[in-house]
């Protein structure tokens, strides 16, 4: 217990400054009352005295002074350590040593310099700082290296704020830039006005040659070019010149599509070039960037990078071909070129070469059919194809199949709509386009190939939960009207979705026949409509129960499926912590209309060779909420995730394409940037350090915690007061015994 | 083709319906219309037609069973009765196509008339005069007039709602030129071009049917530098 005193127990500094400055000011009235006297004389020594003890008396009745006791003791200053773990440590540092180990030494030195204060070993990369496991750095890599928003986290925090900070890192950090430090610092910090030491990983560049950045100028959008700029960096002294990129669009079970090549010219280790690449299919695309480094790169990993670009679609182009005008036909272009979204090229077949036009062929508006045109030059600028009630034979399509199932393994849409000509009476089957269908079209003959009695489509167990099936049930149900026939197929392809059936005609299996089914080809999608009745949705009186509009909700929802809108999706996929290669990578996956208990099939192939890379099970314990899974480690490349809800009765498949790489941003620039590091020390008054002079760097001093405090007054305030009082009737007396007024 | 086939085929078939109003029903020797027209579609086109059309009432459920329907007649029409309009109304509303036929162009009192009862179910709409700009004259011949039995007017006139040709009026009595007995022969003499006029005459009902199926797809744009070329080409 210790003991002090104070001026007053009550009275704030304030009022204490105040009360001084009165007694002073009063003081030096008196002074200047007695000098300014003629005769100078004992009695005014006397005044002069009386009227001090009267000034400090009053002074101590206002101020009532106190005695302090307290009771308090020393704690060690608690200091924050941030350690860097991002991807970036796991580069090089000095030699063949990693910077991660010699980032573990600086943390074992820290801990040992530090050991007379509470310190605290955090992780950082993106959003707050995590604390370590054990006592090294994490094992698995942090995205990012954003200091700013640890030191925030930091700041905000409800935990004891620190007294100093030491940052372990290499100094290549997200944020701060190196252009701007000290604001976003302050910023972060708020009102945490400490020290922030900075111990510095290595500060040798790697002889390295790496693709810096990777830029798109604004979005890409299907079918118009887009420009790259593709900048490469070499550092370390390498030697880099002329240096080659290409770029190649990589797909499912297809070898990788080269998009565009060019040179960059290096000059002080850096240089760019800018590409134009024109991707036709919309959605989420993997390219694969990369360059032919130089003999003595020390980094092959940051050659190539693989780079998501969302492929956004200006409007859906579509080509329709119909091999005779009908009412099905009119009602599926009525609603197409209805659809601002949807840009549709039409040609439909008017005239056959058995009809008489009794006319001219300049009387005629008809134009020839360009099959060989659309199907070759034309045909990968379209984002779908809509072959209804269409023979192959007799137009010339049958040569191109080879190609539209090309098309359609490389992402392309096909819709094959029934009729009299369609399936195995338009010519297709054993053709390659028969393979890219979602039903078999073996072992029908031609006699067996179309069912003219009329009935009434079923919804599968699948076409009842299915999300493509949601907006054509809010408008009419479960029910369909009356089919006028169907083009007889055989069962759905392995990996197929029926969402209709016949309600009696089976298949070779026993099956019941699909009528309407989707399914997957490579990166594209198809579907199969047996009926040529689906204007029945738009005009009938069972559409006009619904104003026509099921007709419209219908192709709607089948063409968003074929082009992959969202809302179709039965399962959605994410990595909200990316793909890093040779790392665990955590998918979240979240169902949509899924029943209680479903189960889901998650495979994970690789884009190129298509070697299928993972399968896993999820059972969904809460349908509604996401779903993580883990699927192991990946090697570098694109990826295609597809999800199966399994007990969905077979629903329709989503897919996420995603890319794993080794270093990603963070190893770009494999430079270190310990001038970062000086520059963020020398803003907040810290230290500078490289891992060997740690135990130069200072201990906080330590905290002194008060745990009891007591207070008691000199003198009780009455006897203040009546001390003041008593010394101011002498004064008063004095001043009258000598003449003063 | 199999029979089963074409049945199969046949239910997005174009099929020129009588429409039948009041207690009026169609003159015997113009029955005979719908069928050829329908078969000169087949024969001319790839498009199917239902070789004996039906007859349709217009309050009848079975009038929105498919989306053409030939309104026709050489007197003025009785008025529409409510469930007519309604069922005429529901017809339109789901993107019907109705073609007005005057049998007597001379008279015109049918074509008026049926204006007249037109207006009961579309008042908002008003039949504006259609020429060989309109894609009806250029569906699948290329056509610069109207014809008929007579050759009263080189435009038709029709009601275009959202930028759909939905009623078609002849004035020209195109029915009549179509109409052939069994034995082949024309009850109605084409006046005053004959054989040629009813050629023309065959040819805008083709015309009306492939635009029925194939609603404007002639206006396309691939078309156009094509149609543009022909006509250019055609003598004023």
């Amino acid at each position: 217990m210790s003991e002090s005193w104070s001026f007053s127990g009550d009275l704030s500094r304030v009022w204490l400054l105040v009360a001084l400055g009165l007694g002073g000011a009063s003081l030096l009235l008196l002074v200047a009352e007695i000098l300014g006297r003629p005769r100078k004389s004992v009695n005014a020594f006397f005044v002069g005295l009386t009227g001090v003890f009267a000034l400090g008396f009053l002074l101590l009745a206002v101020l009532r002074p106190v005695r302090v006791f307290e009771r308090s003791s020393s704690v060690g200053a608690r200091l924050v350590v941030l350690a860097d773990a991002s991807r970036s440590i796991d580069l090089p540092a000095d030699g063949a040593e990693a910077r991660r180990a010699v980032e573990n030494r600086a943390l074992a030195a820290l801990r040992e310099h530090f050991s007379q204060v509470r310190s605290t070993q955090l992780a950082f990369g993106r959003g707050p700082p995590v604390p370590l496991e054990g006592k090294d750095v994490l094992r698995q890599p942090m995205l990012g290296s954003d200091l700013t928003r640890a030191l925030e986290a930091l700041a905000q925090g409800t935990d004891e704020l620190p007294q100093a900070l030491v940052v372990v890192s290499d100094g290549r950090l997200d944020s701060p830039t190196a252009e701007a430090i000290e604001g976003p610092l302050r910023a972060a910090m708020g009102g945490l006005s400490v020290p922030i030491h900075t111990v510095s990983l290595t500060s040798r560049e790697p002889r390295d040659a790496a693709i810096r950045s990777v830029r798109l100028a604004g979005a890409v959008v299907a079918h118009q070019a887009a420009r790259l700029e593709v900048e490469v960096g070499c550092t370390g002294g390498l030697a880099c010149g002329e240096v080659r990129v290409s770029v190649k669009e990589l797909h499912l079970g297809e070898p990788a599509v080269e998009r565009a090549a060019g040179v960059v010219q290096v000059v002080e280790g850096r240089g760019s070039v800018p590409l134009a690449i024109t991707l036709d299919r919309a959605g989420r695309r993997i390219l694969e960037v990369a360059l032919s480094a130089p003999d003595g790169d020390s980094i092959p990993e940051n050659n190539r990078r693989f780079v998501t670009v969302d492929v956004a679609r200006d409007r859906v182009r579509l080509l329709h071909v119909a091999g005779r005008p009908t009412y099905d036909v009119r009602s599926l272009r009525t609603w197409l070129k209805s659809d601002a979204s949807v840009d549709v090229v039409a040609f439909f077949i008017l005239r056959t070469r058995t009809d008489d036009v009794v006319a001219a062929q300049e009387e005629l508006a008809l134009i020839p059919f360009p099959v060989d045109e659309l199907f070759t030059k034309h045909l990968q600028s379209f984002d779908a194809v809509v072959l209804q009630d269409f023979d192959a034979e007799p137009y010339g399509l049958s040569i191109h199949l080879r190609r539209l199932a090309d098309y359609v393994r490389q992402g392309g849409g096909l819709i094959m709509v029934g009729g009299p000509n369609a399936f195995v009476s338009g010519n297709y089957a054993q053709t390659a386009l028969a393979e890219v269908l979602p039903v078999g079209l073996r072992g029908i003959s031609d006699k067996q190939a179309v069912d003219s009695v009329g009935f009434v489509p079923q919804l599968t167990r699948a076409g009842r939960r299915a999300p493509v099936f949601e907006p054509l049930k809010g408008l009419v149900g479960e029910h369909w009207p009356e089919m006028p026939g169907t083009n007889v197929v055989g069962d759905a392809r392995e990996g197929s979705t029926v969402l209709l059936e016949h309600p009696r005609r089976r298949t070779e299996s026993e099956a019941p026949m699909p009528v309407l089914a989707l399914g997957e080809y490579g990166s594209g999608r198809s579907i199969a409509l047996t009926v040529d009745g689906s204007h029945l949705l738009q005009f009938s009186a069972f559409a006009s129960e619904s104003g026509g509009r099921a007709h419209g909700a219908f192709w709607d929802a089948m063409l968003g499926w074929l082009m992959r809108d969202p809302r179709f999706e039965p399962a959605v996929v994410e990595l909200p912590r990316g793909c890093i290669a040779g790392l665990p990578t955590t998918l979240q996956l979240r169902a949509l209309f899924a029943e209680p208990g479903a189960e889901a099939e998650v495979t994970i192939e690789r884009m190129g060779g298509g070697a299928k890379a993972k399968q896993v099970h999820v059972a969904f314990s809460n349908a509604e909420a996401p779903q993580p899974v883990d699927v192991g480690t990946l090697e570098a490349g694109g990826y295609t995730a597809t999800v199966r809800l399994a007990r969905q009765a077979s629903s329709a498949p989503s897919r996420h394409d995603f890319a794993c790489e080794v270093g990603g941003d963070e190893w770009a620039d494999p430079r270190p940037d310990v001038a970062r590091l000086a520059a963020i020390a020398k803003a907040t008054g810290g230290l500078a350090v490289t891992p060997e002079a740690i135990r130069t760097l200072p201990l906080p001093s330590a905290t002194r915690v008060v745990a009891e405090r007591r207070v008691q007054p000199w003198l009780p305030a009455w006897c203040w007061t009546a001390l003041a009082a008593l010394a101011m009737g002498f004064h008063w007396v004095a001043r009258r015994r000598s003449g003063f007024a | 083709m199999s029979p089963r086939a074409r049945a199969f085929g046949e239910a997005g078939a174009f099929n020129p319906r009588l429409l039948v109003t009041g207690t009026r029903d169609l003159e015997r020797r113009r029955k005979t219309a719908p069928g050829r027209w329908s078969l000169e579609v087949v024969g001319r086109t790839s498009a199917p037609a239902r070789l004996t059309p039906t007859v349709v009432r217009a309050d009848a459920p079975e009038l929105l069973a498919e989306p053409f329907a030939v309104w026709a007649g050489g007197k003025a029409p009785e008025p529409l009765s409510s469930r007519e309009i309604k069922g005429l109304r529901r017809f339109l509303a789901l993107g019907g196509i109705l073609f007005v036929d005057e049998f007597e162009p001379s008279d015109g009192s049918f074509l008026s008339g049926a204006k007249e009862q037109l207006v009961r179910v579309l008042p908002d709409a008003s039949p504006i005069a259609i020429g060989d700009d309109n894609v009806v004259f250029r569906s699948f011949y290329m056509l610069r007039a109207a014809a008929g039995r007579v050759q009263k007017e080189t435009k038709l006139q029709a009601i275009v709602r959202g930028g759909v040709t939905q009623v078609i009026f002849s004035p020209n009595d195109l029915m009549g030129a179509l109409a052939r007995d069994a034995g082949g022969v024309h009850p109605f003499e084409a006046t005053p071009g004959g054989d040629a006029q009813r050629e023309q005459a065959i040819r805008l009902a083709v015309n009306i049917a492939m635009y029925v199926l194939c609603s404007n797809y002639k206006d396309d744009q691939v078309h156009a530098p094509f149609l543009m070329r022909r006509r250019g080409s055609e003598s004023p």
